[in-house]
């Protein structure tokens, strides 16, 4: 089956490419396509079977890579193959992408249904991007994964302005697009260190001789930071965050696909992939580190006040992100620090890719659950929303389940993947002091990410019941339902076979007892700290917003923050985002204006003078030696015999006295 | 016998004449005949280097330059009657129709 892997991105791209050829002509497409739905679903459904069996495969049989290449273009000096590179983390992927992608277009059909003829375009869009994010997941080289880098981020545009009349998603969509690309600038010169140091951009090649590696520390400390500047920019990372919130003007199965389950994922992929470079660079780790986890509070932290659902969302999104690239670069810290130990592990590598599984099954759910409510009530404003859990129970069950799964409720998923984070970024604090506070403000980001997913929740579904809301049709309900078991059970894979760290690990492996690993994460006080401040904060938050069925008007208990002058202003600039946005159209203004202004004052001054200056000087000089023409014959002549007499005293007296002769 | 100094300080005379009276004269005809003068200047030169230089060759150059002038001074002269027809007037500083 692993032969076969290049069905994957094979299938949604024919897909793609039947919805839209067929789609442009009216017979075929009333006969074959009609919406593009069914297409879309065949496409993904087998792209995501053929998926799973592979990453069974890849699961069940060894270590070893698999690879598979054959040569795309061949230079003097240099071939490039392009190829399959198969690996646990690259599995863990498929997995990932196959399960949430499939269920996301099933949603879509009934989430969909009311767009017309547009729905050929949206699910051609969605198809290429399951493709080319598959594509991303098995390439071989930093190359190809650079190609399908910039696809994703070209559906991402695409998408997020599916509904480009309108101004506010067509600006979204540029802005994800020209932000991203700056990340995506660091990301190119990254590979060309790499490739002028190494010669290679093939993961086997690149990843064979730690030895050679080591030898390149400096090229390798820049090469590794331009590439988590790729990933900062692709996974909304400060501080190029700021796009991903707008990003949200997308239909919301584009939020859930792309926006929390996969793309912005393709950043901590990319991060996991260049994993054996970074180890090399323990400044690399640190700064990822250090972005991951402040980028986690202050996204937490800003999503406290959104009152937009999907906002709330994307900043959930932001910070969870944080969290991944927070336990990526503590464990690649760590194992640098253990100097080439061969019994060396990397804990938080695995932690980190352990957190990015549960958190594509759980905010996948949030966002389609996010859809099915603002499909019901036609608003994403949750001030306007309320008492929806009469009217809606399977999705507000299932999004009741992903709430306690992020809030790291013990034996939800979330639970599992966030203590093992937080134990690797402790674990490293005992070495380092900049660890040992971002541990604390992790464990703040717990509480707040337990706090605003409440919130959420209890805006939401709390309340009088609203009569006019319905719940979605099974088309919609079956994918959340089943998001929701997931989102329950996914957790639990860290006990299967031997461990998730058997599968997805980076260094020595250890063998794992599940018993005494459950013992140990049941009894260590940092899962108490974790817990006590996932439940903390659902119970503050459940005391200010929960709202009984009879209770008409909203509780006044959390009114305290605004009539306080000192909360008052942080909750006034959290609302304002932490003025970043504001601060980035600042400066691109300014930049621009004192720019405009320079060039203005240069074309009037220095062009515009030398043109001016040149014809005026013809002018006035013409003015001046008209004056000789005085139409009198008598001063023509004068001038011409004192002319022949300066000309006879120049040649005669005046040369011969310098020495001239002729 | 003369030396060839006075020729040449009398012609010298002549030339300076000659212009003073072409530039400062508004007769049209005045300055014609000053221009003649201005001539005669150059002949006199002419047939004093061929005496000093036992070289006829200036002799003939005055004879050329005398008959030219004769075709000169015609020309000049017909113009001068038809300006005279045309403009009521032979006063130069009143034909300045090319001035500034």
């Amino acid at each position: 089956m692993l032969g076969q892997a290049w069905l994957i991105p094979a299938f949604p791209i024919a897909a793609f490419l039947l919805i839209m050829v067929c789609g442009r002509f009216e017979p075929l497409r009333s006969r074959f396509v009609s919406s593009g739905g069914w297409l879309a679903l065949l496409g993904v459904g087998a792209s995501s079977a053929v998926s799973l069996l592979v990453a069974w495969e890849v699961f069940t049989g060894g270590h070893t890579p698999y690879e598979q290449t054959w040569t795309w273009f061949e230079g003097a000096t240099f071939a490039f193959e392009g190829g399959i590179y198969l690996d646990g983390l690259a599995a863990l992927l498929l997995v990932v992408v196959g399960i949430v992608s499939f269920l996301v277009v099933m949603f879509s059909v009934g989430y969909m249904a009311g767009e017309g003829e547009r729905r050929i375009r949206y699910y051609a869009e969605i198809c290429l991007f399951v493709g080319v994010m598959q594509g991303l997941v098995i390439a071989n080289s930093f190359l190809l994964l650079f190609i399908f880098w910039e696809l994703v981020g070209l559906c991402s545009y695409l998408l997020i302005g599916f509904w480009y009349e309108k101004p506010s998603a067509a600006s979204a969509a540029k802005k994800a697009f020209l932000v991203t690309r700056v990340g995506d600038v660091f990301l190119l010169f990254g590979l060309v260190i790499l490739f002028n140091t190494f010669g290679t951009l093939r993961y086997s090649e690149l990843f064979a001789d730690p030895a050679l590696l080591a030898e390149h520390a400096t090229e390798l400390k820049w090469a590794t930071l331009c590439l988590f500047g790729g990933a900062i920019g692709k996974s909304a990372q400060f501080p190029l965050h700021f796009w991903l919130p707008d990003a949200m003007e997308g239909p919301s199965t584009v939020s859930a696909l792309i926006h929390a389950a996969t793309m912005v994922k393709a950043g901590v992929f990319l991060v996991a992939r260049a994993y054996p470079l970074i180890v090399h660079s323990p400044d690399t780790a640190l700064y990822i580190a250090i972005t991951g986890g402040f980028t986690a509070f202050i996204a937490a932290s800003m999503a406290l006040v959104m009152y937009d659902i999907k906002r709330v969302l994307a900043y959930s999104t932001i910070s969870q992100l944080g969290y991944m690239f927070l336990a990526l670069g503590a464990g690649a810290w760590a194992f640098a620090h253990t100097g080439g130990d061969a019994y060396a592990e990397a804990h938080g590598y695995t932690a980190g890719m352990f957190h990015l599984l549960n958190h594509a099954f759980f905010k996948a759910l949030l966002f389609l659950g996010a859809g099915a409510v603002i499909h019901a009530v036609h608003t994403q404003d949750m001030r306007e929303m309320g008492g929806l859990r009469k009217a809606m129970p399977l999705t507000s069950t299932a999004m009741g389940l992903a709430v306690l799964s992020i809030a790291g409720v013990p034996f939800f998923s979330g639970f599992w993947s966030k203590d093992e984070i937080l134990a690797a970024v402790r674990h490293n604090g005992e070495a380092e002091p900049i660890f040992a506070l971002l541990w604390m403000m992790a464990l703040a980001t717990a509480a707040m990410t337990a706090f605003y997913m409440t919130r959420l929740w209890m805006m939401t579904f709390t309340g009088p019941p609203n009569a006019k809301a319905h719940e979605a049709p099974a088309v919609m309900t079956v994918p959340l339902c089943i998001l929701g078991a997931l989102a329950v059970i996914s957790g639990f894979a860290i006990f299967l076979g031997d461990g998730f760290a058997s599968y997805v690990h980076y260094g020595y492996l250890v063998h794992q007892d599940d018993w005494v690993l459950l013992d140990h994460i049941l009894t260590a006080s940092g899962t108490h700290l974790s817990v006590a401040a996932a439940l903390g904060g659902i119970a503050l938050a459940s005391l200010l917003y929960y709202r009984s069925p009879t209770q008409a008007e909203r509780p006044e208990r959390a009114r305290f923050i605004l009539d306080n002058q000192p909360t008052a202003w942080l909750h006034h600039f959290l609302t304002e985002r932490l003025y970043i946005s504001r601060f980035f159209d600042w400066f691109g203004l300014r930049c621009w204006d004192v720019g405009a202004a320079a060039c203005n004052r240069f074309d009037l001054a220095v062009i515009d003078g030398a043109v001016n200056g040149i014809a005026n000087g013809a002018i006035r000089s013409g003015e001046r030696l008209r004056r000789l023409h005085t139409g009198f014959t008598g001063h023509y002549a004068s001038y011409s015999l004192g002319g022949l007499g300066a000309l006879v005293i120049l040649l005669r007296v005046v040369l011969p006295l310098t020495g001239w002769s002729p | 016998m003369i030396p060839l100094l006075h020729y040449v300080l009398f012609s010298s005379a002549l030339l300076l004449i000659g212009g003073y009276g072409v530039v400062r004269n508004r007769n049209a005809i005045v300055v014609l005949m000053s221009i003649e003068i201005m001539l005669t200047a150059a002949n006199v030169n002419f047939v004093a280097f061929a005496e000093f230089w036992h070289d006829m060759a200036g002799q003939v150059f005055a004879l050329f330059v005398i008959a030219i002038a004769a075709a000169e001074v015609a020309i000049g002269l017909a113009i001068l009657l038809s300006l005279y027809k045309q403009r009521d007037t032979i006063e130069l500083d009143m034909l300045d129709l090319l001035r500034w």
